[in-house]
């Protein structure tokens, strides 16, 4: 089986001279279509650098990452979006909702982004939201969820364009336990349900449990 | 806690930058307009005295009868009681003087002797020198009347009365003709030389005086002679007064009369002094007062922009401090705390602004006073600091700064946040009906003030507009979010994600409103200015057309002279018109106590061209006055220059019977005088009457007599009389009618008119003893009937008169019935008053055929005159102009501050509107930049996430803007008209109608749209461009 996300000898280097700091060095890895992988490693170990240049969002100074045979470090500014409207989701640690918009109309952004048929967009929208449990809050704000419920509508946006690489920063950081395990399950539920592949960087056992394979980073070095 | 306040401040520079620049403004707003209340408002009364008219700030020592011993004392005491009650302001005095009646050779024949210091100025020399010593010189008609030439020899003999004085004893030495509008209405003749029957006349003698005899003033103090009138006239030099000088000068001369009398106890017998110099200055304090109010009512609309401007600064603070007030709310900080902090940090931040608003007020008050209208004015002041300026900056900038310590000091607490939006949701609907309220009172109290004059700057005046613009906005903002509900409802529909985007965000970010109350202000704040700006200017044209009445106006001092059209005509290069003005009976008057109707008639040929001066519904004064145009041209008969005349007649009868002919003339221009022969008996002998035939191209068009003949004894007699021209006329025929037919002294009047010869007959009965019972009337065309006139509203109402309603009115006693053919709000001239417009030429032939030959008219209008200037020189009378009064209405130094203050007001209305717009839209970067990169993250494009904030701005800055326009207009239309007065302080007439100009507004709003777009346009294109990892790697 060929990898969905391939990354060869990725270099990521912030500032310049004596005060430069090498978030991420000779970083090589792949991830297999379908599997959930957690991204391990202390604060400032370069997890959150990672996981942006695999969405597109920072550019390596070196190396390559191919996500769904897309090389998207050769991609502009356009094809990069697109690559994100497209392929890859994101799930932010503070959840990162629109906060104006309802749970529904922030689950449907992606498939407006999308111009998706409003009919079909809404029939998508209560599908994903009756996935996480949440049908009966569609047309509650964002401040009017628990933290856990914003995480859920933040997990069905990701979904809601049927990307195929689902990147997820601390997804649980935010939460306390309880909670954070019921994200959790959830997110393992959805990478089977919807076969998608999931990264997921996190600091937490569970999640590591859960994760098909676990990725170790230290000083922006992948450890093993 | 100190520390706290520095350490935020260098983090938020930003912001209080922000806030400081916003309290600058207001504060600089503040002191300039007080610079402009005290210290050009103090200017402008000193410039208006230095540039008063010179007979409005003279002072003059009227004196009568005193004798030949005191003359000299006198007149040297009232000119010192004149020059210390000016003083310290440098005087010059000018004298004049005439003597009491004395005996002329000759039976009844009395004289006089007059000294005038400058007589050069006030006579033309026509013959010989000026006189010195025991010299004199005589008027023209004095002369002619009295033989009199250079050189003659006068001897006055005693005083008539119970002076005995010795005689006097002159030598002719010139021959003077006095020049009008130069003040003979003084000289106990008025300049005309001879008065049959004198008002000065001594004792029970029937005297006919003739004089003056002029002399120099010394001969005439010190020559023994008593004196009737002594007139010292004063006049100050004025042009460069202080306000404390012209307070004292005002003191000054209220008590000179008393110190007058003091002076000359009882040498004299009669003693006052008067002088316009006091009211003039207070008229101009009176309208200097008014201005200010107009121009603090602006300021008051300024500074609430400010405040708003800083409750917005306030908000967007608190906004950006949610976390660290959260916090520090945690750790106990109590509310004393917080507020001691807001204080600090406020107090720091109006000192500031105090001290950098004082220079700020300072310089752009002198720039302003050197921009026109103010320097046009002659109000140009450099840079001034004044302890009220300061005093108020420093309160001002202060009490703005403690909205910021309100602000601050507002609990945060999460707990109850229902609760309190529910209160400040309330608190806000209370406010709003409160404003709503006050505004509606405010305009009620503006549309029930009186039309009368009056100068007090009221409370509702000052305030009113302000009430009404901030009301206006406050409804209105509440119209704004369920349309913009709407429009995001419109836009969810839709599968776009841009659209949907910006329309959700505009609708549900209550932040974004926040700014909309200073945006919709501003805005309407600016249109509001500009309109009302254009509406006064608009309205002070029009007062000054319907003042004036035409372009150039000149009123005579005296009767118009034959042929005088054409010299006018020659001046001002024109197009002419006699005007007869003048005050008229009408029936039981039933209007105004204090005013007679008046009639205004003028050529109605030329009307479109000459009148001036607002009609409502689209109505011109060509179509107004189209039914008063008399529907043929009277021809009569041709007089050539220098011919004369020659009367012959009979009389039935074997008493003598007399006719004193008046010839009807016109001229070239229209213009219709009357010449009068002497009187000439019915004896069958021939009789010239010279004299009348001055100018070239005129024509006789009627011919008056006044039969004279005993009337003790009742007798009829028929008369025959043939006045005989020098050439014929054309066939028309000519009719003839008693002046008086209902007294029944004329009849069987008959005219014929036979190639050069006009022959009138006619059986004369001398029952009534009125001269005027028997003139017989020949013109050159029909009795024209009631004669056509517009009424003002005013009358109309007054007299319960309508289009069509007949009324008789006397014209200088004169019965003349006229018919209502229009009703128009004013009559040109007479703004405001109730009274008529005629047409000249009808309403000189219904007097002419009545009797009244004399020639109404009083003055000359001229309709686009091509040489304005010039009118002046021909020393006929007055002259006004529409552009001058235009002038002294706009910029005048009394008034000149409003226009200016109106400008500023625009400016710092745009300045602070654009400063909210970049305020709310750079917190907006602040506060959303990781929801912006979090929409990047979700695969949105740049230009996605540009074209989304630039929706969502103009999805909440333009609809606020329109309001803000709708507000101004609004203001505009409700608030304008009622707050514009005239110079006096009365209702402006014309009232002030609002007016719209849409070349400016639509600069306007363009140009806040284009800065709005631009401010926007950059904070989204920063916005866009930071939307990258660095964000959300902070965020997580």
């Amino acid at each position: 089986m060929s990898a969905l996300l391939t990354v060869r000898g990725i270099d990521r280097t912030f500032g310049a001279g004596p005060s430069a700091v090498h978030a991420l060095r000779e970083v090589t890895f792949d991830v297999e279509p379908g599997t959930m992988v957690a991204l391990v490693g202390r604060s400032g170990s370069g997890k959150t650098t990672l996981l942006n240049v695999i969405g597109g969002l920072d550019r390596p100074d070196a190396g390559t990452v191919v996500v769904d045979g897309d090389e998207i470090t050769g991609l502009d500014e356009d094809g990069l979006s697109r690559l994100r409207r497209e392929k890859v989701s994101y799930v932010f640690q503070t959840f990162g909702l629109i906060p104006v918009l309802s749970a529904a109309e922030n689950v449907g952004v992606p498939l407006r982004l999308a111009k998706a048929d409003p009919r079909e967009r809404e029939q998508r929208v209560r599908l994903l939201l009756e996935l996480v449990g949440l049908a009966d809050h569609a047309q509650q704000l964002p401040g009017e969820l628990s933290g856990g419920q914003q995480q859920r509508v933040a997990i069905a946006r990701a979904l809601a364009a049927s990307p195929r690489l689902l990147i997820a920063d601390e997804p649980t950081g935010q939460l306390d336990a309880e909670t954070g395990l019921a994200v959790m399950g959830l997110l393992r539920g959805v990478v089977e349900s919807e076969g998608v592949t999931a990264v997921v960087a996190t600091h937490d056992p569970v999640m590591m449990a859960l994760a098909d394979r676990v990725i170790r980073i230290a000083d922006g070095q992948v450890t093993c | 806690m100190l520390r706290l306040v520095v350490r935020r401040a260098r983090a938020q520079w930003p912001l209080l930058a922000s806030m400081l620049t916003i309290l600058v403004i207001g504060a600089t707003l503040l002191g300039t307009c007080t610079l402009l209340i005290t210290r050009t408002s103090e200017r402008a009364v000193e410039v208006s005295a230095a540039r008063a008219d010179p007979d409005t700030v003279t002072a003059t020592a009227y004196i009568g009868a005193v004798s030949a011993e005191n003359a000299r004392s006198v007149a040297t005491d009232a000119r010192e009681v004149l020059t210390t009650s000016i003083a310290p302001f440098t005087t010059t005095t000018t004298t004049r003087a005439s003597s009491v009646l004395r005996v002329l050779p000759g039976v009844g024949r009395g004289g006089y002797l007059s000294a005038i210091e400058d007589l050069p100025s006030r006579a033309a020399l026509i013959e010989g020198r000026w006189p010195r010593g025991h010299e004199t010189a005589v008027l023209q008609s004095t002369a002619r009347l009295l033989g009199l030439r250079v050189g003659s020899r006068v001897h006055l003999g005693a005083e008539l009365g119970i002076g005995s004085n010795p005689p006097v004893d002159l030598t002719v030495v010139a021959i003077v003709r006095p020049l009008q509008d130069t003040g003979w209405d003084r000289d106990p003749l008025d300049g005309t030389g001879f008065d049959p029957d004198p008002l000065e006349s001594t004792g029970a003698r029937s005297i006919k005086a003739y004089g003056p005899f002029l002399v120099d003033l010394g001969t005439l103090l010190d020559g023994g002679s008593a004196l009737s009138r002594l007139e010292v006239t004063a006049r100050p030099d004025l042009s460069a007064p202080t306000k404390r000088g012209l307070d004292q000068l005002t003191a000054s001369l209220l008590e000179a009369n008393r110190r007058l009398t003091g002076t000359l106890g009882d040498r004299v017998e009669i003693q006052r002094v008067d002088s316009p110099l006091p009211r003039t200055l207070l008229d101009a304090r009176n309208q200097g007062q008014l201005t200010s109010g107009a121009v603090l009512a602006l300021a008051v609309i300024g500074l609430l922009l400010t405040a708003i401007a800083l409750a917005l600064t306030g908000r967007l603070t608190t906004g950006v401090r949610t976390t660290e007030t959260g916090l520090l709310d945690a750790l106990g900080t109590s509310r004393r705390q917080f507020i001691a902090t807001a204080a600090v940090e406020a107090g720091a931040v109006a000192l500031i602004a105090a001290v950098l608003a004082i220079p700020a007020s300072s310089f752009l008050y002198a720039a302003l006073t050197h921009l026109s209208p103010l320097s046009g004015a002659g109000l140009a002041a450099g840079a001034t600091v004044t302890t009220t300026q300061v005093l108020l900056v420093v309160a001002g900038a202060t009490t703005l700064a403690l909205l910021h310590i309100g602000l601050g000091a507002r609990p945060t607490g999460d707990g109850g946040a229902d609760r309190h939006r529910n209160r400040e949701l309330l608190a806000r609907s209370g406010l709003d009906l409160l404003l709503v309220g006050l505004a509606a009172v405010g305009w009620w109290q503006l549309r029930a003030q009186p039309s009368a004059a009056g100068y007090r700057a009221d409370t509702v005046r000052i305030l009113a507009p302000a009430l009404i613009l901030v009301a206006g906005s406050a409804l209105l903002l509440r119209v704004v979010p369920p349309l913009l509900r709407a429009a995001e409802r419109l836009a969810l529909r839709g599968r776009g994600f841009t659209l949907s985007l910006a329309a959700s965000g505009a609708a549900r970010r209550p932040q974004a409103l926040a700014a909309g109350l200073l945006i919709c202000l501003g805005c309407a704040a600016a249109t509001f200015g500009t309109a009302f700006g254009a509406t006064w200017q608009t309205s002070q044209h029009e007062q000054a057309d319907l003042s004036v009445g035409t372009d150039l106006a000149l009123t005579l001092t005296s009767a118009p002279a034959t042929g005088q059209s054409a010299q006018v005509a020659a001046a001002t290069g024109g197009i002419l018109s006699p005007v007869a003005s003048q005050n008229v009976v009408v029936g039981q008057w039933l209007g105004d106590a204090t005013s007679s109707p008046r009639l205004v008639a003028v050529d109605t040929r030329h009307s479109g061209a000459v009148l001036r001066g607002h009609l409502d519904h689209g109505r011109d004064w060509g179509g107004v006055t189209r039914p008063l145009v008399p529907s043929a041209q009277v021809a009569g008969v041709p007089l050539p220059q220098d011919s004369t005349p020659r009367l012959t007649g009979t009389a039935t009868g074997d008493r003598p019977i007399a006719v004193t002919p008046q010839l009807i003339l016109q001229d070239d221009a229209g213009l219709r005088t009357a010449c009068t022969g002497d009187t000439v008996v019915l004896d069958g002998r021939p009789h010239d009457l010279p004299g009348c035939a001055r100018v070239p191209g005129l024509r006789v068009i009627g011919v008056a007599l006044g039969v004279l003949g005993e009337t003790e004894i009742q007798h009829t007699s028929g008369i025959d009389v043939a006045l005989t021209l020098p050439a014929a006329g054309d066939r028309t025929p000519w009719t003839i009618r008693a002046a008086t037919p209902e007294l029944d002294q004329v009849g069987g009047e008959k005219v014929e008119v036979s190639g050069a010869t006009i022959r009138m007959t006619a059986a004369v009965s001398f029952a009534d003893s009125t001269p005027s019972s028997r003139v017989l009337v020949a013109t050159a065309f029909a009795d024209p009937g009631p004669l056509p006139v517009v009424v003002s509203s005013r009358f109309a109402r007054d007299v319960g008169a309508a289009r069509g309603s007949e009324l008789k009115i006397a014209v200088d006693q004169t019965p003349v019935p006229v018919t209502i053919a229009a009703v128009v709000p004013n009559i040109p001239s007479a703004p405001g008053e109730a009274a008529m417009l005629a047409d000249v030429d009808s309403l000189t032939r219904a007097l002419a055929v009545r009797g009244n030959v004399n020639s109404p008219v009083t003055a000359w209008w001229v309709g686009e005159p091509a040489h304005p200037g010039q009118a002046s020189a021909l020393h006929l009378g007055s002259v006004t102009t529409r552009d001058a009064v235009v002038e002294r209405l706009t910029g005048s130094p009394l008034r000149a501050s409003f226009p200016a203050v109106l400008r500023v007001l625009v400016v710092a209305a745009v300045v602070l509107l654009l400063g909210g717009v970049l305020l709310h839209i750079t917190y907006d970067v602040q506060l959303r930049a990781v929801e912006v990169a979090r929409l990047r993250g979700m695969g949105v494009s740049r230009r996605g996430i540009r074209a989304a904030l630039l929706g969502e701005h103009a999805v909440v800055i333009l609809p606020l803007l329109a309001a803000g326009a709708v507000i101004g207009a609004l203001a505009t239309r409700l608030v304008a008209p009622l707050l514009i007065r005239s110079d006096t302080g009365a209702a402006a007439v014309p009232a002030a109608e609002a007016h719209w100009p849409w070349l400016a507004e639509t600069g306007l709003l363009a140009l806040l749209v284009g800065a709005c777009a631009l401010a926007a346009g950059a904070a989204v294109v920063v916005q866009a461009r930071r939307a990258d990892a660095a964000h959300l790697r902070v965020a997580s």
